[in-house]
């Protein structure tokens, strides 16, 4: 059988050698590069307070609106996780003068859809029609931010959806490796808990807890509103005034929140294994603190994640393409309005789990201990700066980026300055930032997978493994484990 | 993740190519293209966008997973992964050099009928990435240590999509069950024991099989001279030549079900799912414009009738869906729930056939029919706002649809649409001979009744 494949393999190569004929062994060299440039978004604030944005690209029919309130999740009182998503997502569940079913209809049948939620630092509705239809579009989304009923039929249903989607969501090694990576990193602090809550948490979440939030901080002065696409500036702010300039202000100021850790800072430096005996594949996490949307630092922290990650980064190469021992290896350095997380990540056959460990805390400590090589650095900066630009050639995209400079208080200007501050960044920068913010030795490690496959040889090199069984796992508390009888 | 979607329940990844002006108020641009064949059968489709200064390069070879040699399933997708590795003049990863290195990213997917691989550049690279291209479709020159390392990935890729989700095994079980002769039975993704057995020789005998210039198609849309576009094509394409071996092509036919089939699997998800495929025509045929409405009134959003019924009013399931997944040879109709927490399966299927019964029984009101199509419009408009997406659309028309120009025509299709077409397919396909049902339980509730079979 074998020789015959051999022959099979000579005949067929032949054509393959006539086919050899490319003319050129050695790539044409690039012509000159073609230049770009962002539109400029023009906005104003409202005299309720309400900071409108509107930017104007024409090229394709549609608009995207989105409504940012200026607080999500991180306002979630401990006991209550999942306030502000449950908040965001019942928007659109009922209005005074629309019901669910009204509202899903009204905005299909315009070609649209409405959606709503809650992030680290906001919350959010958005609308994404054809541009005909923007003023329709605009109306519900007013009418969902600043009505909303909240029935309690409406709680009881997405309660359930939401626990049958946390269900779902510890099915996954990824995602229960990303739940502890909060815990571990942030403790008790506000963002240590899932973003949609806990079993126990939504269990507890009544109407009166969810009005209390809306009433709260969603208000104009604590709002921004974003209309980009195929829209005149000027038809955006007139969109605006027409449904959002007689939403009132309320007399009381705004409550002041932080996130930041508190001084009783969680433990760093922990191995935690989460043993869920079933799993296919072991999701494995390095997580540890970042640093924040507003830092100095902020382009010397792009610029050193992005030599970790994306396809050719320093973690896929070294864990996908040397080895073979991933579909994927990647870091995010997740800046917030208060210090958010830095995370490198990659699941692998539950076999390999303490390898790929190992390589992550070796990477991240290795671009610390010397500085990139400039010809490795170029390169890395040209994928930020054409993501970057790729991401705002839709309308989505373009209202996103906006929405997060105005979020944080930066300037709008910055997508037109995002190369220039890119490419200011040198090799030494990234190595000071690696040693000051990205330290190894302070990192914490979590695997989640078949733990008999890989803790032996885990426990070799980490002698203080914590072994955490998935069925006593709480998310509920920094310790991550559930009360047990008599404690 | 990068590099390769695999479609496990959809036959094609390609976002769908429906398309429709409806509202006259609305300008659907139309996509103005350049159709050239080369003299050793290359096809070149080109529709020049100045809006950004980058570039979209699409390679459509017309082999996919259905083409997996016999005893080597996943193994088009295999080989897809392998394209990036070295040909005679390019290392190893240099494709990322030529692309990611300078600000642009390439992909590549494997779905059950095409192999396809792409690039956005920024547009001064342009001509490089011709050269790139038709070098890799010029012959392939890996070693045994690459190809290893890679088919490692590949397990990988394996696990992730496949193990690792709690559903993941559900959707593969979902294809496989569906076809009882048609080499679609064969998820894309393969399986290990395949994948372990696929060798170099393999590599070297698919490649001169399938990628010759007579089976590509290459789509570049974005900013570039058509002039100096059409130049470079014919210097390093040009001289590729065709084999005069012919193309195999699988001639094997599904054949039509005679009865109703089901099914019981058991996997790690914790809450059950139940899942219904019925078989229809081939992409081209003509009742795929009115499917593909049928899905839209089923799943899109949440005024569909399946999220209504189930998820929102009975708060049966978690998830409802429907897709109207097509494919070159035959295609399926795919209606699946996940289940809440503590309902029956029996209840899931149960409101399905009452969905489909109403489908069937009373023509759809003039205003779902109009919403449907917006949908369909706005969703079309989404797809073509980057150069990527409409190579992407121009590259499906022409390969699965056998003619690019219904990328602008199949608008028309899906207008003429009628409240009787949507009721004639519902009859015609949702025949309970035509049904396969496969219910997914949790592992946990097989051990459950196995103990309590055994206790007593």
């Amino acid at each position: 059988m074998r020789r015959l494949w051999v022959l099979l393999l000579l005949l067929l190569c032949l054509p393959l050698l006539v086919n050899a004929q490319t003319p050129q062994a050695t790539p044409p060299p690039p012509a000159a590069p073609h230049s770009a440039a962002f539109p400029k978004p023009s906005e104003e604030t409202l005299p309720n307070g309400l900071r409108v944005i509107v930017i104007e690209r024409r090229e394709s029919p549609l608009v995207a609106a989105q409504l940012l309130i200026k607080n999500g999740g991180e306002v979630d009182p401990p006991e209550l996780a999942g306030l502000a998503d449950m908040t965001a997502s019942l928007l659109t569940k009922g209005t005074q003068t629309r019901d669910a079913t009204k509202i899903a209809e009204e905005i299909e049948s315009l070609g649209g859809s409405l959606e709503s939620g809650a992030r680290w630092d906001s919350s959010f509705a958005t609308v994404d029609v054809m541009s005909s239809k923007i003023p329709q579009a605009t109306e519900i989304l007013a009418d969902v931010v600043r009505h909303p009923t909240f029935k309690s039929e409406e709680v009881e249903r997405l309660r359930q959806q939401s626990l049958d989607n946390l269900t779902l969501m510890m099915g996954e090694p990824g995602s229960i490796a990303s739940f502890v990576a909060a815990r571990v990193v942030f403790g008790e602090s506000p963002y240590g808990h899932p973003l949609l809550g806990t079993t126990e948490s939504l269990t507890r979440i009544t109407a009166a807890d969810i009005a209390k939030l809306h009433g709260r901080y969603y208000r104009p002065d604590n709002a921004i509103l974003v209309l980009g696409g195929d829209i005149a500036a000027k038809d955006g702010l007139a969109l605006a005034t027409k449904y959002f300039g007689d939403w009132q202000k309320p007399s009381q100021p705004l409550p002041s929140v932080s996130a930041a850790l508190k001084d009783t800072s969680p433990k760093t430096g922990r191995i935690i294994v989460v043993d869920k005996p079933d799993a296919g594949q072991a999701a494995v996490y390095l997580a540890r603190t970042g640093i924040n949307r507003r830092d100095p630092d902020y382009f010397r922290g792009l610029v050193a994640n992005s030599v970790l990650s994306g396809y050719s980064g320093r973690l896929n190469q070294e864990i996908r393409i040397k080895r073979g021992l991933s579909y994927g290896a990647g870091s995010i350095l997740e800046t917030r309005r208060d210090v958010g997380p830095f995370v490198a990540q990659a699941q692998t056959k539950n076999e390999s789990g303490a390898q790929v460990a190992d390589l992550l805390l070796g990477e991240i400590g290795r671009l610390s201990s010397a500085p990139p090589a400039e010809a490795e650095l170029t390169p890395r900066k040209a994928v930020l700066i054409g993501t970057f630009s790729r991401n705002l050639e839709t309308v989505n995209g373009l209202v996103g980026q906006v929405g997060s400079l105005a979020l944080h208080g930066l300037s709008l200007d910055e997508i037109n300055r995002y190369i220039n501050n890119v490419q200011a960044v040198s090799t030494a920068d990234v190595q000071k930032f690696a040693g000051a913010r990205l330290d190894a030795k302070t990192s914490n490690i979590i695997i989640v997978g078949n733990a008999k496959l890989f803790l032996p040889e885990l426990q070799k090199k980490y002698p203080n493994v914590e072994v955490i069984p998935v069925s006593e796992l709480d998310l509920n508390t920094a310790t991550l484990r559930k009360k047990q009888p008599g404690q | 993740m990068v590099r390769t979607s695999v479609r496990l329940l959809l036959s094609v990844v390609l976002l769908t190519t429906l398309q429709l002006a409806g509202i006259a108020q609305t300008r659907m641009p139309q996509l103005t293209f350049t159709d050239r064949t080369l003299p050793n059968g290359l096809r070149v489709l080109s529709a020049p966008d100045h809006s950004s200064p980058t570039v979209a390069i699409q390679v459509w070879y017309h082999v996919g997973s259905k083409d997996d040699p016999p005893n080597r399933s996943g193994f088009a997708h295999l080989f897809e992964h392998i394209m990036f590795k070295s040909t005679k003049n390019m290392k190893s990863e240099m494709m990322d050099r030529l692309t990611e290195d300078v600000g642009g990213f390439n992909n590549a997917f494997t779905a059950d009928d095409v192999t396809v691989y792409f690039e956005v550049i920024p547009s001064n690279y342009l001509e490089t990435l011709i050269w790139a291209e038709a070098d890799r479709l010029s012959g392939l020159n890996v070693d045994d240590a690459n190809f290893k390392s890679e088919r490692d990935v590949v397990k990988e890729e394996y696990r992730q999509s496949v193990l690792a989700p709690p559903y993941g095994m559900f959707a593969y079980l979902l294809q496989a069950k569906s076809f009882v002769e048609h080499p679609y039975k064969r998820p894309t993704i393969g399986s290990i024991q395949d994948l372990d057995a696929a060798s170099l020789q393999d590599v070297q005998e698919f490649h001169s099989t399938y990628y010759r210039p007579d089976n590509a198609t290459l789509v570049v849309v974005g900013d570039f001279d058509p002039k100096q576009l059409d130049a470079w094509v014919d210097k390093y394409f040009g001289p590729i030549a065709k084999p005069d071996r012919p193309l195999p092509r699988v001639q094997i036919k599904e054949p039509a079900r005679q009865k109703e089939t089901r099914f019981t699997e058991h996997g790690s998800n914790d809450l059950p799912a139940v899942g219904f495929t019925y078989l229809t025509p081939r992409q081209a045929d003509p009742d795929s414009a009115a499917l593909r409405i049928v899905d839209a009134i089923l799943s899109a959003g949440e005024s569909s009738r399946l999220y209504h019924a189930l998820v929102y009013t009975q708060q049966l399931a978690a998830e409802a869906d429907a897709d109207a997944e097509t494919r070159e040879d035959a295609s399926l109709f795919v209606l699946t729930a996940i289940l809440s927490e503590g309902k029956k399966p029996e209840d899931a299927e149960k409101s399905l056939l009452t969905e489909i019964k109403r489908l069937q029984d009373t023509p759809v009101s003039a205003a779902e029919l109009e919403k449907a199509k917006n949908q369909l419009i706005t969703e079309q408009l989404r797809q073509r706002e980057t150069s990527n997406g409409k190579a992407l659309a121009l590259g499906e028309a022409a390969v699965l649809l056998g003619d690019p120009a219904r990328v602008n025509t199949d608008l028309a299709r899906l207008q003429a649409v009628t409240a009787a077409d949507v009721q004639r397919v519902t009859k015609k396909y949702f025949d309970d001979k035509n049904l396969m049902v496969l219910y997914y339980l949790p592992q946990t509730q097989k051990q459950a009744q196995e103990k309590g079979g055994q206790g007593r």
